[in-house]
C-alpha cells in the first residue's frame, strides 16, 4: 500500500463516511468554502453540498449544541473544532449534555456525535492556542476519547467513531497532519478502547498516545539499533475507555514503565496510568512509574522558550536512561 | 565503632571484591592486622586494620564486590553482643516484663548476622528497601533480602540485584549441599543461601562466575581485538648459538643463583631492538602516536586464574642476569597471586612465550594500550641446508602482532630482523 499523510487519511475517511451513510454530515468553522483551517475538508463542500458540509458561525457552544440535537434525532454529525483550545466554549454542551443525555433519559436516545479537534504545541501559537486538554474529556463518563498517532489508526478510529452511538472526542495533533504512514485496507477498523504495542521490547515500557506515541516509537527504534536497549512502546490510541489489559500485560513483562505525554504532568494521563499500574501490577514493578510531560507553565510564544517547555524525544531519552535496568545499560 | 571501608588500592580501582576474610566477627584486631584479601582490577591485596578493637561485624561477604569507600566491616571496642542491631540491654530493660533479653544475649553473640527478622531490617537496623518485584522474586527464590546489596536509587534492591544473587548461586553451588544435621551453626555468611540447592544448573555444563581479573582480561582482550587493526609478521630464528651461550652462562651458576632462560634472552633482544625501532614501542591514542621513552617489557605469565603480564622496567638498560632475576621474582609473585598494581603497570611491549609447551607457532592478541606483542613458539631441531649439506639446527618461530594504526609492515619486518640478528649473534645481548 502507498503511504498517505495523516491529513489525507482524515480527509479520505470523512469522504468515505459521507458517501457511505447519508445521515453523516460535517459542521464547523471554515470547513466549507475555506476548506478547513488545516485543509482536512478540502473539496468536500463542492462534492456534497452545503447540507452535508455546514460552515458555522464562530460559536462553539452553538454548533456543538446543534450537533448534539441533530445526533439525538438520528443524524450522525462530525464536528470540527478548529483547535482543542476553542473547545472550552462548548464544555457545557459536551459535558453536561452530549455526555449525559443517553444515561439521564433512560437510554431513549443515543448521541452518535464525533468531535474532531487537533491539540498540541510547537507551532509558536502561544499559550492559548497550543494546549492539550484531552484529559478533561477522558475524565468524563459518557464520552469516548480517541487519539490516533498514525494515518492508518486515524482512518481506523475515525471509521469506528462515526459508527459508534456515543459522543466521541477525536483528538488530532497539529504536528501529525503531515506525517506519512501506510494506508490501511478499506475495511481497517480500530475498536475504541484498544491500545496497540507498536514495538515489542523487554527492558521497559513507554506508554503514550497521539504525537508522543510516534516520538516514542522513533526513540525506541533508535535505541534498539544504537545500544540494544529493548524498549516496548504501547500506543494507547484510546484514552477513554482505557485499555488496561494491554498496559498491564506490557508492564508485567518489562517491570518498568514511563508514561510519555505532551500535556501537563499533574492530574494527567500519566497520573491515571501510574495509579492503574500500582493498583493492578504492584508486585511486578521494579521501579516507580515515571511520567514525562511538558513543563507546567502557560506555553511561551518565544521559540527557544517554547522548545524548552515542551517535552520531546530528548526528555524521553533521558528518562529511559535513568529508568533502564542496570544490567541492560551500557 | 568505626567502619572499615573498601580502600583505593590502585589508581584505576573503582571497586573491589572481598576474596577472603582472614578475621571473623568477634576477633580482636590490632592496628596493621590483615583483615581480608581484596581482589582489585589488577591484583589481590591486603586489607589492613587502621585501628585496634574487636571486629564487630562483617558487612560484605566473600565474593561480593563493592565500590571503594563502602563499609565492609565494623571495628569497635567491647563484645560483639553490644552490636547495635541486637536489642541492647538498656532498652530491653526499659520494656516492662521483658526477661528474655539478658538470657539470650550470649547465644546471640555467637551469631554474626542477625537474620531472624531479616526480611524487613538490615543488620544495622535500617529498613530494607526493595522494589515490589524484587520482594516477590526474593520470596519465590527464598532469598534473604537483608543480605542483598541494593543498587537501585537510594540503595533500593531491584530485579537486577536479585538476578545477580541468583547468578552467583548458580555459579557457586552450595559448598555443603548435604549438610549433616549435626552441624547446626555454620556461619551464615559462608552459605550462599538455601536457594542455591533449588536452582540446579543444567546437567551437562558447569557454570562458573569469572573472577574480577578474568572479567578484566575478557573485556580488555575483546576491546583489543575489536578496536585494534592487528597484523602479523612471522620470522624463524636459528637459536643454536643462543642456546649454547645460555648453557655457558648457566654452567657456573651455584645452587641459589638465577639461571637465565631462553625467554630472558628474547626479552633482552626485544628491548635492544625496540631501542632501534622506537615506533614499535608506542601506542595509538586519539589519532596520535604516543612513543614511549622507556622500554618496559611485560611478560605473559600463566596463572591459575588466567593470565597476568608483569612488567620489567627499563629492560633495555638491564643486563640479561638482572632481567632473569626480576622475571623469576615476578613470576613467583604472579603464581602466588601477590602482584602489586605497580608490578603490572607501565608496560610498553609484551612477550608471550608458549615455547615450553611445544607450540610450533601461534599469534597473540595485543595487550592494550601497547601496540605490539611478540609470540614465541618452541625451538625444534630441524635440518637446514648449510653449504648444500643438511645440518641440524635449533629453529624457533616468532610472530609479532602489531597495531597497524601506528606501525607498518616494513617496520615490523625490520624489527624482527633485528631481534633475529641479536639472537643469532647472542653475545650482542651481553654488551
Amino acid at each position: 500500500m502507498a503511504d498517505i499523510t495523516y491529513r489525507q487519511a482524515l480527509h479520505d475517511t470523512l469522504r468515505e463516511e459521507l458517501l457511505r451513510d447519508e445521515n453523516v454530515f460535517l459542521l464547523g468553522e471554515e470547513i466549507g468554502t475555506f476548506e478547513g483551517s488545516y485543509k482536512i475538508t478540502a473539496g468536500l463542500l463542492k462534492e456534497f453540498g452545503p447540507k452535508r458540509v455546514v460552515d458555522t458561525p464562530i460559536v462553539e457552544n452553538g454548533f456543538v449544541g446543534m450537533a448534539t440535537g441533530a445526533a439525538m434525532l438520528g443524524l450522525r454529525p462530525i464536528v470540527e473544532i478548529m483547535t482543542i483550545n476553542f473547545i472550552v466554549l462548548a464544555m457545557d454542551q459536551i459535558v453536561n449534555h452530549a455526555a449525559k443525555i443517553y444515561a439521564m433519559f433512560g437510554g431513549q436516545c443515543p448521541v452518535p456525535l464525533v468531535i474532531r479537534t487537533p491539540g498540541g504545541g510547537g507551532q509558536q501559537l502561544a499559550a492559548t492556542h497550543s494546549q492539550n486538554l484531552e484529559v478533561w474529556f477522558a475524565h468524563v463518563p459518557g464520552l469516548k476519547v480517541v487519539a490516533p498517532s498514525t494515518p492508518a489508526d486515524a482512518k481506523g478510529l475515525l471509521r469506528t467513531s462515526v459508527r459508534d452511538n456515543n459522543p466521541v472526542i477525536f483528538l488530532e495533533n497539529l504536528a501529525l497532519y503531515n506525517v506519512k504512514g501506510e494506508e490501511p485496507g478499506s475495511d481497517y477498523m480500530v475498536p475504541i478502547g484498544q491500545a496497540k504495542v507498536t514495538k515489542e521490547g523487554t527492558d521497559l515500557t513507554v506508554i503514550s498516545y497521539s504525537r508522543m506515541a510516534a516520538v516514542a516509537l522513533d526513540v525506541a527504534q533508535r535505541l534498539e539499533q544504537e545500544n540494544n536497549l529493548s524498549v516496548e512502546v504501547v500506543d494507547l490510541r484510546s484514552l477513554r475507555p482505557l485499555d488496561h489489559e494491554t498496559i498491564l500485560n506490557s508492564v508485567r513483562k518489562t517491570n518498568r514503565a514511563i508514561v510519555f505525554e505532551e500535556d501537563w504532568r499533574s492530574f494527567g494521563i500519566g497520573a491515571e496510568i501510574a495509579a492503574l499500574v500500582q493498583e493492578e501490577a504492584f508486585d511486578d514493578l521494579d521501579a516507580p512509574v515515571k511520567r514525562v510531560a511538558s513543563l507546567e507553565v502557560p506555553l511561551p510564544y518565544s521559540k527557544p522558550l517554547e522548545m524548552a517547555t515542551l517535552t520531546g524525544a530528548k526528555q524521553l531519552l533521558e528518562s529511559i536512561n535513568e529508568l533502564a535496568p542496570r544490567r541492560r545499560r551500557r | 565503632m568505626s567502619e572499615v571501608t573498601m580502600p583505593r588500592l590502585s589508581d584505576t580501582m573503582q571497586e573491589g571484591t572481598i576474596a577472603h576474610w582472614l578475621k571473623k566477627a568477634g576477633d580482636e584486631v590490632k592496628k596493621g592486622d590483615i583483615l581480608a584479601e581484596v581482589e582489585t582490577d589488577k591484583a589481590t591485596m591486603d586489607l589492613e586494620a587502621y585501628e585496634a578493637g574487636t571486629l564487630q561485624q562483617i558487612l560484605v561477604q566473600e565474593g561480593e564486590t563493592v565500590p571503594i569507600g563502602q563499609a565492609v566491616a565494623l571495628i569497635g571496642t567491647g563484645a560483639v553482643a553490644q552490636k547495635p542491631e541486637q536489642p541492647a540491654p538498656a532498652p530491653a530493660a526499659d520494656r516492662t516484663g521483658v526477661e528474655e533479653a539478658p538470657a539470650t544475649a550470649p547465644v546471640q553473640a555467637e551469631s554474626t548476622t542477625g537474620s531472624q527478622e531479616a526480611v524487613e531490617k538490615r543488620d544495622n537496623g535500617a529498613l530494607v528497601k526493595a522494589s515490589p518485584l524484587a520482594r516477590r522474586m526474593a520470596e519465590e527464590h527464598n532469598i534473604d533480602l537483608s543480605q542483598v546489596r541494593g543498587t537501585g536509587p537510594g540503595g533500593r534492591i531491584v530485579r537486577d540485584d536479585i538476578e545477580d544473587v541468583r547468578e552467583q548461586q548458580h555459579a557457586a553451588p552450595a559448598p555443603t549441599p548435604p549438610a549433616p544435621a549435626s552441624q547446626p551453626a555454620a556461619p551464615p555468611q559462608e552459605v550462599p543461601g538455601p536457594a542455591a540447592q533449588l536452582a540446579a544448573p543444567p546437567p551437562d555444563v558447569e557454570i562458573s562466575k569469572l573472577s574480577r581479573v578474568q572479567m578484566l582480561i575478557a573485556r580488555r582482550l575483546t576491546e583489543s581485538k575489536q578496536t585494534i587493526p592487528h597484523f602479523y609478521v612471522s620470522s624463524e630464528v636459528d637459536m643454536t648459538d643462543a642456546l649454547a651461550m645460555r648453557q655457558v652462562l648457566n654452567a657456573d651458576v651455584g645452587e641459589d643463583g638465577v639461571k637465565v632462560t631462553v625467554n630472558d634472552l628474547i626479552v633482552k633482544a626485544c628491548a635492544l631492538a625496540l631501542e632501534k625501532f622506537p615506533e614499535v614501542n608506542s601506542t595509538f591514542k586519539d589519532d596520535q602516536r604516543i612513543q614511549y621513552k622507556h622500554i618496559n617489557i611485560g611478560i605473559a605469565v600463566d596463572v591459575p586464574s588466567g593470565l597476568v603480564v608483569p612488567v620489567i622496567r627499563n629492560t633495555n638498560i638491564k643486563g640479561v642476569r638482572s632481567i632473569a632475576r626480576e622475571a623469576k621474582a615476578l613470576i613467583a609473585k604472579a603464581r602466588a597471586n601477590k602482584l602489586a598494581p605497580a608490578d603490572l603497570e607501565g608496560g610498553t611491549f609484551s612477550v608471550s612465550n608458549l615455547g615450553m609447551m611445544d607450540a610450533s607457532n601461534f599469534i597473540a592478541v595485543i595487550n592494550p594500550p601497547q601496540a605490539a606483542i611478540l609470540a614465541v613458539a618452541s625451538t625444534r631441531k630441524q635440518f637446514v641446508p648449510v653449504d648444500g649439506q643438511p645440518v641440524i639446527r635449533d629453529l624457533m618461530t616468532m610472530t609479532l602482532s602489531a597495531d597497524h594504526r601506528v606501525i607498518y609492515g616494513a617496520t615490523v619486518a625490520r624489527f624482527l630482523q633485528e631481534v633475529k640478528r641479536l639472537l643469532q649473534n647472542p653475545y650482542n645481548l651481553l654488551g
